[in-house]
């Protein structure tokens, strides 16, 4: 596989999984930002342990997505059921304290960054290929979990949030604890994304966790779609590669090919590229073709 | 005596030929010298990205006039990384893989880091000429370091500064925590305690930063007879004009570090950072035909303003390359890429007597070694040197 390939590959699949990681949350609207900061705590965390420690990579990932869940749920008790506005706030709060935390670090390189993460493998194709299976199998994995969550009643439930707050409580729904679960899941996934990114660079700077990540994953969920997982699929590939593929001479008009897009998309198609109808319609096509091919 | 004709005869004839085989054998491979250089050309910083790149073509353009490399055109591809690291990444990923024998770039840090350990793991050169030695020393030999080890030369050179006002016996910084600022800082404080003076805990700047009242107080609060600047250049003009309009009247008491050398620092400063003291590694004030061409035509495409301190790294960066390429047997023959990408990188890091635009340089392992430093003082927008600082 090529070099480029790889690269754009695996941070579209970062994308991808950070954009669910916003999303998930999103579905009962909560804008939890704090998931960048979950990137960057567990990330640099697991790159200390690889670089001083020599733990061993699978277990500073398995680390990191579990300091990625431990942060979401300790902080998920208090902003649970928080509004959006709150929740908001909470979140770039927290990337300002982590980034101030990892500044004043010199045990993680401070504001130079931490250098010359090892290959997975020893090796730089076996590291390619270990990071990309890594990611792709947590794509299907967590692909997988959100779809089935979207099909069940805590889906349902969270939707019902999503619309109206009074109307949930009085269907029995426990807010808190739905947020809380939801919170978790998310922290806990960019805790596991975060050292998967610092390993695809091989290094670690605070730069890479900032709020251009936050507006990345914002395009992408709201370019794609916010009411499902699939506008994220659509697009986190297209936003990613459609600049790369820009000739030179229209490269430095990729900001402003970004913002037209983006206004065209809210203006024509508020709700995304991919909704939950176009997904229903996809899905009813499907089960009646299946049925058809039974019956036949 | 004819024999010993015939042989003389051979011999020269001998001569002739292998070294005109070995001539054939460099002469380039290629219709033009492509080299791509990783910029910031969108984005945050763009402004600093316009001027590295109008410096390299400058460069281009004049190696062009003059006949190219080995006979054969050189052109610099600018490619936007938009200081985005993903992006950042995939382009240099695409450049390796283009067969590319040497680049330029990447800008800045954070681009640094995510891109060029991929250039690294392919063994293929690339100048990272705007960043610190501790930066671009984790990514040798596959890059040089435009400037010395950071404590060892700054150290020295405030030191100097320190000379040059015996009186002053306290300093404070005003420091912002970005990439290798605060171990430039911390050379600061080595040099200055290194001959006598007392450093005062510094004044961290936040990178948000919008007011500066608050920080101004608690500097003067411990009553410093120095300040030295460690921060973007706005904000440091910002903080001299506090300074002033709270009683500070020594202005050139006051340093500004080599990355406030930008144009927001005289835009915003004014009349304000009159009598300030900046250091960098570039004197304008030089009078060669070279430098005053290089600043006649900056000025020409730039509304008449000059040259920044930056502008001369790349430009100085694809002249080293020229001559790697020319002092080597490069050809930019394809089938000989990883051998040829090496002897650039190993001709580069101990390049000696490197004719730059400003001076004249040796290389060693990498890192330049007789690079001088330079104090100035600030005068309406304009640096008038001070003090020349040889390592």
């Amino acid at each position: 596989m090529s070099l480029a390939l790889y690269y754009y590959l695996s941070i579209t699949a970062v994308n991808i999984l950070m954009s669910w990681a916003l999303y998930v949350p999103y579905r009962m609207a909560h804008l939890h930002f704090i998931t960048v900061a979950n990137m960057a705590i567990s990330g640099y965390t697991a790159g200390y342990l690889v670089m001083a420690l020599n733990v061993p990579f699978s277990l500073a990932l398995a680390i990191g997505f579990l300091l990625g869940g431990v942060i979401g749920y300790l902080v998920s008790l208090f902003i649970g059921d928080a509004p959006t506005f709150a929740v908001v706030i909470v979140g770039f709060t927290f990337i300002y304290i982590t980034r101030t935390v990892i500044e004043n670090m010199p045990s993680v390189g401070g504001t130079m960054g931490m250098f010359g993460l090892p290959n997975i493998g020893g090796s730089p194709s076996v590291h390619r290929f270990v990071i990309l299976g890594i990611l792709y199998g947590l794509v299907v994995l967590v692909g997988f979990l959100i779809h089935r969550f979207d099909h069940c009643s805590l889906g349902r439930a969270a939707s019902a949030v999503f619309v109206d707050k009074d109307l949930a409580v009085s269907l029995g729904i426990d807010i808190r604890k739905l947020g809380i679960l939801l919170q978790t899941f998310s922290c806990t996934l960019a805790g596991g994304c975060g050292v998967l990114y610092g390993f695809i660079y091989r290094s670690f700077h605070l730069d890479f966790f900032t709020f251009h990540l936050v507006g990345i994953t914002m395009t992408i969920i709201f370019v794609g779609g916010y009411s499902t997982m699939w506008g994220t699929v659509l697009a986190a590939p297209l936003l990613y590669g459609i600049p790369l593929l820009f000739p030179p001479e229209i490269a430095s008009w990729r900001i402003v090919i970004y913002g037209a897009l983006l206004i065209l998309v809210l203006v024509l198609k508020p709700e995304g590229f991919i909704t939950r109808r176009s997904v229903y319609c996809v899905e009813g096509f499907l089960s009646r073709a299946q049925k058809k091919l039974n019956n036949s | 005596m004819k024999k010993a004709k015939f042989v003389v005869v051979a011999a020269m004839a001998l001569v002739f030929l292998t070294t005109g085989f070995g001539f054939a054998q460099t002469q380039a491979q290629v219709k033009e010298w492509r080299v791509p250089f990783l910029n910031c050309l969108t984005g945050a910083i763009a402004s600093i990205g316009e001027y590295l790149q109008w410096g390299a073509e400058r460069a281009a353009l004049e190696i062009n006039q003059a006949g190219g490399i080995k006979g054969k055109p050189v052109k610099v591809i600018g490619v936007d990384t938009a200081l985005d690291p993903q992006k950042g990444s995939v382009e240099m990923a695409r450049i390796v893989e283009e067969g590319t024998l040497v680049a330029m770039g990447p800008v800045p840090e954070p681009v640094i880091m995510a891109a060029m350990p991929i250039a690294v793991e392919n063994g293929m050169a690339s100048v990272t000429a705007t960043t610190s030695y501790e930066y671009a020393v984790k990514f040798f030999p596959w890059t040089v370091s435009w400037f010395p080890p950071t404590e060892q030369r700054l150290g020295e050179l405030v030191a100097a500064w320190a000379g040059l006002h015996p009186d002053m016996k306290s300093v404070i910084q005003f420091v912002e925590p970005y990439g290798p600022w605060p171990g430039m800082a911390e050379a600061h404080v080595k040099g200055l305690t290194s001959v006598g003076v007392k450093v005062m805990p510094k004044v961290d700047v936040p990178s948000d930063a919008v007011t500066f009242g608050p920080l101004v107080v608690k500097a003067l609060e411990q009553k410093p007879d120095g300040i030295v600047f460690v921060c973007n250049a706005e904000k440091i003009a910002k903080i001299i004009r506090e300074l002033k309009s709270r009683g500070w009247t020594k202005m050139d008491r006051l340093l500004v570090f080599s990355s406030g050398d930008a144009p927001e620092l005289y835009a915003t400063g004014g009349a304000d950072i009159n009598g300030v003291e900046i250091y960098n590694y570039i004197n304008p004030n030089l009078d060669t035909p070279r430098w005053n061409a290089f600043k006649e035509a900056y000025m020409k495409a730039h509304n008449g303003n000059q040259p920044p301190s930056l502008s001369t790294n790349y430009y100085d960066a694809l002249y080293m390359i020229k001559r790697s390429i020319e002092s080597t047997a490069v050809t930019g023959d394809p089938k000989k890429f990883k051998e040829e990408r090496k002897m650039i990188a190993e001709y580069m890091a101990n390049m000696k007597d490197f004719h730059g635009i400003m001076f004249n340089w040796d290389m060693k392992n990498g890192v330049p070694t007789n690079k001088p430093t330079f104090i100035f003082s600030i005068q309406e927008g304009k640096k008038k040197l001070v003090k020349e600082v040889k390592p």
